[in-house]
Formats: structure tokens, sequence, C-alpha cells
């Protein structure tokens, strides 16, 4: 009864749509999408609101907005749930790369484009993927590398610095590709910067923060520490300045507010700005692109610059 | 006589199986890495571990009534975000009192529900544990909370200053440990939460108020939450919500390990005192070790299995059950 009357109304709305507005009408998307886990911290909380007021700025958009609270089970209902709706595009933030292969595939053979959002699914699913849309970690991790070498030469140290590393939480692909791209870029611009240890902060400050302690036992001589983001380098700062270890470098790989502060205050080296605002709105832009049958790389990232303490009068604080 | 030296061993052995896993650990871990007992090694470790030591302690009263407290994770990052956005909006001589109040608020909670309505405390407190984390998102609005200035604040005397060379979490933790330690065996409240504990229909028929009892266990939990809460805050002056997330069970984990058995009636302050520097050493060596920490996770687990093990091997004087 009420699914009849639901029908019903459809199709009167759509009527008096194409009446009224002719071809407008035909142009409104419904895009859905499923958020990792928002709230859990302020990069994803300000990512949603952007991804919101994207979507009510344009008049064409209805989007249906989805939160799996980081739970794998309750993302592939969701993307279920967005088929049964049918969406005309679903954006997909994973809460891992692998679980949600299926649901993608399921999607796609739908006929429903999905947009892998922010962190990138596992490869086996890129076929049923129309596009990923979101910041390129091997590449900050790179940046983070040359930051942290162009420091060192500046300093005359980049012969014999020793470095430090805290990465992601450990299988998070994020984790894995800025603690690879800083790997993989240090030796080819600084040759004898040795990265002595890594170990994971979890995202976590406190955990880094322990981490640091450690590491500050057990290495008499550290000139820099890389962070998989700033969180964790402002943790590993906090250790060493409780042990009163001055003139280490630190660099993150996404700059927060915490780290802005601290750079503010000199005792922070740089950072890759990585705005959720421009995350969002690519993610909008890249789904609105593949629904108009334009040409959009399967990689599409957006730009995440370097930010030091010279430049960084050039950036807003960021809200997270 | 050498029957009778034996038989002390296995006494001595059978009261302090834990303390000597522990001994060993911390022989093994110097063995690897001498810097393991480097002063400001073991200060930095008993530091970070004060947090979760505090938290423990509150829980050693919970699980001797026979009840368990998973929500003392969510609960410390409520009283983290609570205390550190009150210091900018009241100061922080009116901010650390308002948390207090707010935390025991909720362990206060717990414990009618769980103590007066005689609800399941794995229920009641797993519920919690989403239901805090989710009024800790509501309040903060999922952002990260910190201190505006860092350094115009006494605040940060909590996490960050020192006493006669000993940082003021340590001093905090013992203190606590010492005062919930005389309060649980010396006091007819301690042998209350023992009888609670071990018998809880014996204990209604000798006229000892149940309900209240466990009603007052969950309040000290909260108590001691909120004394973490408050060291964390100052220790980082900023926090992520989660900053909690999974603490629950790491300090179940401390509070078994020093012995407290999960169907109540026995378990000290002090062995879980031990438990918790167990866990907190365990962390540090496996670092200093410099194992690959992929690897870690499971080396945990080995130890904390060979810990319980001793513990109990210890207890019926050999190492295999005699009974199949």
């Amino acid at each position: 009864m009420t699914i009849s009357i639901k029908a019903r109304i459809a199709v009167t709305t759509a009527l008096v749509g194409s009446v009224a507005a002719g071809a407008a009408a035909a142009d409104t998307m419904k895009i859905g999408i499923t958020q990792n886990n928002v709230g859990v911290d302020s990069y994803q909380t300000t990512y949603e609101k952007a991804f919101i007021a994207a979507a009510q700025a344009n008049p064409d958009i209805e989007a249906v907005v989805l939160d799996a609270g980081g739970d794998v089970a309750r993302q592939i209902a969701q993307v279920e749930d967005l088929i049964q709706q049918q969406v005309d595009a679903i954006i997909i933030w994973p809460t891992n790369g692998e679980a949600v292969v299926p649901a993608v595939r399921k999607a796609h053979s739908a006929g429903i484009p999905v947009i892998v959002t922010n962190s990138n699914i596992a490869e086996q699913g890129f076929e049923f993927a129309a596009s990923f849309s979101g910041p390129d970690n091997i590449t900050q991790g790179a940046r983070a590398a040359e930051i942290m070498c162009e420091k060192f030469t500046e300093m005359g140290i980049e012969t014999e610095a020793q470095i430090v590393q805290i990465s992601g939480q450990p299988g998070y692909t994020t984790a894995i590709e800025r603690a690879k791209g800083f790997e993989d870029r240090l030796p080819e611009v600084c040759p004898d910067v040795t990265l002595v240890e890594t170990q994971p902060g979890d995202w976590n400050r406190e955990k880094s923060q322990k981490v640091m302690e450690a590491f500050l036992v057990k290495y008499d001589d550290i000139d820099g520490v890389y962070a998989g983001d700033d969180n964790m380098g402002v943790g590993a700062l906090n250790a060493a300045k409780a042990a009163g270890r001055d003139g280490i470098i630190f660099v993150g790989a996404t700059n927060f507010s915490v780290g802005y502060e601290a750079m503010e205050r000199g005792e922070y080296w740089g950072s890759i700005y990585q705005s959720p605002v421009d995350d969002a709105e690519a993610a909008l832009k890249t789904a609105l692109d593949v629904l108009s049958g334009a040409e959009v790389p399967f990689l599409n990232y957006f730009d995440t610059p370097k930010i030091t303490q010279e430049n960084m009068d050039q950036f807003d604080k960021p809200v997270f | 006589m050498a029957e009778m030296t034996k038989r002390d061993v296995g006494q001595f052995l059978a009261r302090q199986g834990i303390l000597v896993a522990f001994v060993i650990f911390i022989i093994g871990f110097t063995l690897a890495n001498q810097r393991f007992l480097a002063v400001d090694n073991v200060l930095g470790v008993i530091r970070s571990s004060a947090i979760l030591g505090v938290m423990a302690l509150g829980v050693t009263f919970v699980v001797i009534s026979g009840n368990l407290d998973l929500s003392v994770g969510s609960m410390m990052s409520f009283s983290t975000i609570v205390v550190l956005d009150l210091h900018d909006k009241i100061g922080p001589s009116l901010a650390i009192p308002a948390m207090f109040a707010m935390t025991m608020c909720l362990g206060a909670l717990i414990g009618f529900l769980v103590g007066y309505l005689k609800l399941n405390s794995l229920i009641v407190t797993l519920g919690m544990l989403s239901a805090i984390h989710g009024l800790t998102l509501t309040y903060s609005g999922g952002k990260n909370m910190d201190i505006a200035d860092k350094e115009g604040t006494w605040f940060s005397l909590f996490g960050q200053g020192s006493a006669l060379g000993i940082p003021v979490p340590i001093l905090m933790f013992a203190l606590l440990a010492a005062l919930l330690s005389l309060l649980l065996a010396k006091t007819a409240f301690g042998r209350k939460v023992y009888a609670v504990g071990g018998n809880g229909v014996a204990a209604t028929f000798s006229g000892i108020r149940r309900a209240r009892v466990v009603f007052l266990t969950y309040v000290i939990s909260s108590f001691c939450v909120a004394c973490a809460g408050l060291l964390q805050a100052s220790r980082s002056m900023g926090s992520q919500n989660t900053v909690g997330q999974g603490l629950e069970l790491e300090v179940l984990a401390a509070v078994i390990l020093g012995g407290a058995s999960l169907l109540g009636g026995s378990g000290t302050v002090f062995k879980t005192v031990i438990g918790v520097l167990i866990l907190g050493f365990i962390q540090n060596g496996l670092l200093l070790v410099g194992l690959e920490f992929y690897v870690q996770y499971v080396v945990t687990w080995v130890i904390i299995i060979l810990a319980v093990w001793l513990d109990i091997a210890a207890n019926r004087g050999r190492l295999w059950s005699p009974i199949a």
C-alpha cells in the first residue's frame, strides 16, 4: 500500500517536473555517499560538512549522506541500500580497502558508477570503480621527505643526519603509502640520511608520545622525526620537549591545527597541507564529471602542497 | 627439611607468582637492551602507565565485587575532552571539579543500573561504552580539543610537572594506589566488596547492602577515570575524541594479570599495580628491542598468557592442572 502510494507520488512529481522544467528535471542527480567514520576526527567531520554544503549549493544534486561508523559490515549494507534506492552514483570512503570490494562490484554490476574518496580500495576492485578522488599519499610522503632533506641541507647535516619514523595504523593503506612515499624518496634526495627505525603511532597522539619516549631512550642522536600525520608528530614533539631534547626537525604528512600551531611556535618544521574541504569538493566534482560523461582519470588526485615555517602564512590554519 | 623449603618456596610463589613473572620479564628485556632499566626510561614507562594504572585501580574494585566495567575507555575520553573544553571557558580551577562531577554522574548512573536495578554489568557497561562515546562526540562536535594558551596556565602541572624529581602522574598513581589499597584491605567497606563478589547471596543474608556496595564501586571507578582524564588532558594539553578508545580492554587485562578473578571475590590493589607495570614494560621493552611491529601484537599476547599461566601454576603448585 505504502509502496504504491510512494510510487504514484514519484510518478506525479516526475510528470510535473518534466512539464514544468522540461529537461532540467532529468538533470537532477541523486548521489549517495557512505563515509568511513564521521566524528572520529575533525578531518572527517569537516569533510562531511563541506560535502553537504557543496551538494546543497548545487540545485541539480540530491545527496544521500551516510556514515558507516568505521564498521565494514554497516558500510556494505549502506552500499546495498543505495543500490536499492537507485542513486545515480555512489561515493565511498572505504572503511577497509579490501572488504568493500564486493559491495563496489555489486554497485558496478547494477550500473551505478562508484567513486572512491580519500583512501583507495584494494587493487582488485579498481575495475569496478569509476574513479578515485583523493590525496596522493605517496606524493605526500615523498614531499615530506623533500621538506626534511631541504631543511637538513640548509642546516648542513644532510650527510650524517639520523631520523626515526612514526607511521599510522598498521594495515591501513594511507599509513602504508605515506611511509612508502617517504622511504622511497628520501634516499633519492638525501642518500646519506639514515632512517634508523619505524614504529606505528596508530594515528594517536598519546601512543606516538610513548613511542617517541622509547626512541629517545634508545637513540642518543635523533636529528629528525617523520610522522604520518601532525597529530602523531606533535605527540613525538611533546616527548622530545619533556625529555629536553632540542634541535630535532619534525615533519608530518598531513597538517593539523596542532601542527600548524607548533609551527607558529617554531617547534615543528613542516608538513603537507591537505584540506578536507578540497577533498570533499573534489569527490563531488569527480562524481559529477563521471555522470556527465567527461574524461576522468582513474586516479583523480587533488593537490596537497608543502607547508613549512617559511611559507605557512600563505595557508589558513587547518580546521581539524 | 628439604621438603619444608620446597613448600616455603611454593607458598611464596603461590602468593607472588605474578611478581616472579614480572621480575623475569624485566631481566629478559634488560639483557636485550641495557637502556631498559635506565632511570629516565623506567620513570617514563611508569609515567605513561600511570593513566592506565589509575583507571585499573578503580576497575579492581568493580571486578572484585563481581562485575565488569567496559565503559572506562570512553569515559576517559569524555573526561579528557570535557576538562580541556572547560579549561578555556571557565578556567582550570573550575573546570577540574566540574569534570569530576560530570564523570562521577556517569559512574553513579552505571552504579544505579547495575547495583539497584540489578542489570547485567557486561551489558550495561558495553552499552555505556558506545553511549558515552556518542556523548563525547556530541559534546565536541567531533573536533579535537586543544587548550589555546598552552604556556600561560598551570594546568600542565598534573601531566608534565614533577616533585622531588618524580613526575606528578607517578605520585598521583602511587597516592591513589595507597589510599585505595587501604580502603580495600583495611576498612569494613573493603571487606564488603570482597563479600559481595565472593558470594552475593551470603553477603545479603549477612546484612550487607549489596546494591549500595556495587553502586559505590562504580562511583570509585568513575572517580579514578576522572583522575586519568585529568592526567591525560594535562599531559598532552589537547586530545582526540578517541583518546581512551580500547583502553577498557587493557585496563581489564592489567586487573586480571594482577590476579583478580573475573568471577569476583579476589584481587588486590597491589597486584593490579604489578599488572599495570607488566603491560607498560612489555610495550616499552618491545619498542626498545625494536621488534617488527606486526610481531609485537603476537608477542604481547604470548607474554600475557605466560604471566597468567605462571600465576595460576604458582597458585596450584604445579605447571599442569591435576584434573584433565
